[in-house]
């Protein structure tokens, strides 16, 4: 990695940047043009496939996407923001208390195997077809994931650090702030990672069930109705969505933490 | 500071990790708890710091319970491992305990400038510990440990896991370090002739059950330096402590070898 690392540093910045986007960029131009042309070439009806310039088209002509996107963001970003709050502050809670960590932890693990399509329809009787039951349904699915990253994180700070700390009377909310959680973080961020994609899935699968807006919703109709250019923009928003976020936390993590984590990752 | 007839049964069944150790250490001394592993040596400092209670015995550290000095700030802990903290710079790091303890924030960053100067750091303060070697990350470990000027070191192993020329240099640092701080020293080793360039008195231990073996007193004149290695009386009282060191009938077969008794579990 480090050798790698030598090699590309010298390069200029746009050198560099086209020996690392380059390759994936032509693959991807050259999966197109295939598509492109086999659909022509069979003259594939656009119900069942249609070539990417008719979904390039479908793209640009659908001035409502962006409302349905931005309805979708709100949902699973309040559902993860939920899920980041109770989660970081119940793993705090498990890993200061045994009670606590006995008591709890087989509920989440419970909670982690039910099904969440199945939830779905009963959060919609008690809570209608408002953004509620999707910010739930967001915060329900990226839960696990953060609370176990969050604990094991919290339980992974250096034993004999601990015990510096206790040898010179440290109090318990200090030793949490500045050992347990700078050393949890990096386990928080993956747990971050995995949660903001689940959280985009959990928004969207709240939308297929009773609801008129959304991309979740722009999914069901679109398929529903055989538009399927319409269908191939909705998925591809919501890649797009899944790896900005991705991208973005891992940007924020490496803000965030210093000392060795961030060098030790590649780029 | 005395710590008084520890008897200790650990809790996974009743193993005796130290039987019967009675101990006094006096204001500013120097000494070197040496025994093979599982003796009880690296408890012996829990028990004195407070992270462990023993089961039986007291412990007197400065005339009040080992929990009083701990809650008046009397330890300085150094590990085997610097045990720093990654995200934190050389400088940040010693300045963790004064975080903790009270210390005034306004000399905390000109006490851990003159710390880092003491151990030749100073150039190296905003170096995070994966930018510092083995060597330099276990002198960040020791001066956070004297940051607020505790009254006694504890050491457990603290250079063993260096190599030779900067475990040397560590030892002539600390006993610099410790002729001009005056603390109380207690250090753990395995390493015979470690104990005996270091110690003012060298207590000699012995496993299953833990206890104190024997103690040799170490009058070599101070200040010590590397020469002092070569000299007759030096390797007297090395052969001296190695005696002691085998005058245990069970461990013979391990200590054939007896500068490493690592060999064996504890």
């Amino acid at each position: 990695m480090s050798t790698q690392a030598l090699l590309v540093t010298p390069a200029a910045p746009i050198e560099s940047m086209l020996q690392r986007f380059g390759p994936p960029i032509v693959i991807l131009a050259v999966v197109l043009a295939v598509w492109e042309f086999l659909v022509w070439l069979f003259d594939v009806p656009p119900w069942l496939l249609p070539a990417p310039s008719q979904v390039a088209v479908r793209f640009t002509r659908t001035p409502t996407l962006w409302y349905h996107t931005g309805l979708t963001i709100l949902e699973a970003f309040s559902g993860f923001a939920v899920s980041a709050l109770l989660g970081v502050s119940l793993s705090a809670l498990i890993v200061h208390s045994r009670f606590m960590e006995r008591g709890v932890f087989p509920y989440i693990v419970v909670s982690n195997s039910i099904p969440i399509i199945a939830v779905v329809p009963l959060l919609t009787i008690w809570f209608g077809f408002g953004l509620a039951p999707k910010v739930m349904i967001a915060s329900i699915i990226t839960f696990f994931p953060i609370v176990t990253n969050t604990t094991r994180g919290l339980k992974a700070a250096d034993p004999r650090i601990l015990d510096f700390m206790h040898s010179i009377n440290a109090t318990r909310s200090e030793i949490f702030f500045k050992v347990q959680l700078p050393a949890a973080l990096p386990f928080i961020f993956a747990g971050f990672k995995i949660a903001a994609s689940l959280s985009l899935v959990g928004a969207v699968v709240g939308e297929f069930y009773g609801s008129d807006r959304g991309l979740g919703y722009l999914v069901i109709t679109s398929a529903t109705q055989l538009r399927t250019d319409l269908l191939f923009v909705s998925i591809i928003v919501l890649a797009a969505l899944g790896v900005g976020l991705f991208t973005l936390f891992g940007k924020l993590e490496r803000l965030v933490i210093r000392g060795e984590v961030d060098t030790e990752r590649p780029t | 500071m005395r710590g008084v007839g520890v008897v200790y049964p650990s809790a996974q069944g009743p193993v005796n990790a130290l039987t019967g150790v009675d101990l006094a250490v006096a204001d500013g001394e120097f000494v070197a708890l040496l025994g093979p592993t599982g003796c009880g040596k690296s408890t012996l400092l829990r028990l004195v710091s407070d992270l462990l209670r023993p089961t039986s015995g007291q412990i007197e550290v400065r005339g009040q319970p080992a929990a009083a000095a701990r809650r008046a700030n009397e330890f300085g802990f150094v590990f085997q491992e610097p045990a720093l903290l990654p995200w934190r710079s050389a400088l940040e790091n010693v300045r963790l305990p004064l975080e903790v303890v009270d210390y005034p924030a306004s000399d905390r960053q000109a006490r851990c400038e003159s710390l880092l100067e003491m151990v030749g750091l100073t150039r190296f303060r905003g170096h995070y510990p994966h930018e510092l070697s083995g060597g330099m990350k276990q002198r960040v470990a020791i001066v956070r440990a004297l940051a607020w000027n505790p009254s006694i070191l504890l050491m457990d192993e603290p250079f063993s896991a260096l190599d030779e020329l900067t475990k040397a240099q560590l030892q002539d640092d600390l006993l610099d370090l410790w002729a001009s701080e005056k603390k109380t020293v207690l250090f753990v080793t395995h390493n015979i002739s470690e104990a005996v360039y270091l110690a003012d008195r060298v207590v000699v231990m012995s496993a299953h059950p833990g206890r104190i073996a024997r103690t040799v007193t170490i009058d070599l004149p101070r200040p010590r330096t590397a020469d002092l290695r070569e000299t007759l009386p030096f390797l007297a009282l090395v052969r001296e402590a190695r005696e002691a060191l085998r005058g245990e009938p069970a461990t013979l077969t391990t200590l054939t070898t007896p500068t490493t008794p690592t060999t064996r579990a504890s």
